[in-house]
């Protein structure tokens, strides 16, 4: 990754790059509402949410990747970016055991 | 940047700070210092998403419920011309390393307006939601006294909530929030049911929309509201977050137009584009979670 490391202003993908990845972004975009009114249930409960999320995360990836240059980027800048996903992974993870294991009633369920 | 008197033997770029080494090793300390910066808005948002994922995982009807009051078209709409804000954000940084700097003027002044169109179409949701009884907090809604005729004729309650229509005349005295629509509620219901093994309704929705077996409009109301209340602080800190981007597009616009970035100094640029397309990231699982969960309920 820091190989590709490149002077200021060269090796970034260029107009024809940026167009590019602007078109998988509207694509992206238009594909997320139109997938979110079909009925994916079928599939298992909360399909379409998955789908809705798994397209969001390859939109942000694309973003960071190279609109925000982190492709071209150190190797620190890719734990930085790599790590906060992983710190909010923990909170997700710790705040959800607690709540989905909670008992029912007042307080609970 | 002050002006030096340059010698060969004590050369160094315009735009090189005194206690750096280099261009490179500068650029690399003030990348790291604006993803730390970065890191730390993700945790910021980060616990709002965990606020969304625990309440949703509670009450998805009434989620569902309230999502499918926002206007996707206006969403929708709004991702796409955040998505063109980014991309000419991205244009400005590739003309700043070109040094052109009338390129970068005018990408600049594209950015502005597209962060200003999206909001004024934020504007136009929130009035909507004002018009509607939608904001979460009492009295900020709009406020419509009865008209004595109609109450004389007595009402629309007579209906029960599921069968509710959106034809009725909006009366909100004290600008209450409202949500009259328990249709989702009955629907998880009717198919709770049906089919008592499958689990139509999680544990705190049977305890949360149901008073004595029966649907209770005001609790499901009130769950409802909770998704309001998630959609306007997540929007509202995202408008934020855009309204500061657009006090740095400003600053920006005057450093371009005055042709401070070149080939060999454009860091304002490039972070201020990192920050940029962070707000866009967020806006990017905004639209879905928020605009678009309950959408495949609509039959």
């Amino acid at each position: 990754m820091s190989d590709k490391h490149i002077e200021s202003g060269e090796g970034h993908i260029g107009i024809p790059g940026y167009i590019g990845v602007f078109t998988v972004l509207v694509v992206g975009t238009i594909l997320t509402y139109f997938v979110a009114t079909v009925d994916l249930d079928f599939i298992f409960p909360g399909a379409n949410t998955l789908v809705a999320l798994a397209i969001a995360f390859t939109k942000m990836t694309c973003v960071m990747l190279f609109f925000m240059h982190v492709y071209w980027s150190p190797k620190l800048i890719w734990l930085s970016a790599i790590a906060s996903f992983f710190w909010m992974a923990i909170m997700f993870a710790y705040t959800m055991q607690d709540y989905l294991t909670r008992g029912t009633g007042v307080f609970g369920g | 940047m002050a002006t030096h008197a340059e010698t060969l033997e004590h050369y160094h770029p315009p735009g090189l700070q005194h206690q750096f080494e280099d261009m490179k090793q500068q650029e690399e300390s003030v990348s790291i210092g604006m993803w730390m910066f970065l890191v730390q808005e993700i945790m910021f948002f980060g616990g709002l998403f965990t606020v969304y994922l625990v309440f949703r995982s509670k009450f998805p009807m009434a989620f569902a419920a309230g999502s499918n009051h926002l206007d996707a078209f206006w969403g929708g709409l709004n991702t796409l011309v955040l998505i063109v804000s980014s991309l000419t954000m991205a244009l400005t940084v590739f003309y700043a390393q070109k040094s052109n700097r009338n390129m970068q003027v005018i990408l600049i002044m594209l950015t502005m307006f597209f962060g200003a169109v999206f909001l004024g179409v934020k504007t136009i949701e929130y009035t909507d939601k004002y018009e509607h009884g939608l904001v979460p907090v009492t009295g900020w809604n709009k406020k419509v006294k009865e008209d004595p005729t109609h109450a004389a004729a007595g009402g629309e309650h007579a209906k029960p909530c599921w069968e509710h229509d959106e034809t009725h005349t909006y009366v909100n005295p004290r600008g209450e929030f409202q949500f009259a629509d328990c249709s989702m509620a009955k629907q998880a219901f009717d198919e709770q049911q049906q089919k008592p093994n499958e689990t139509h309704l999680t544990a705190a929705e049977r305890v949360g929309y149901f008073s004595n077996g029966q649907i209770d409009a005001e609790k499901f109301r009130d769950k409802v509201r909770i998704f309001y209340w998630i959609y306007f602080v997540m929007t509202g800190l995202h408008a934020l977050h855009m309204v500061v981007g657009l006090g740095l597009m400003t600053w920006l616009l005057w450093k371009a137009w005055s042709r401070t970035f070149s080939h060999d100094y454009f860091a304002p640029v490039e972070m201020s584009g990192l920050y940029w397309h962070f707000v866009d990231i967020v806006w990017i699982f905004l639209f879905p979670l928020l605009y678009l969960l309950g959408r495949h309920f609509m039959h």
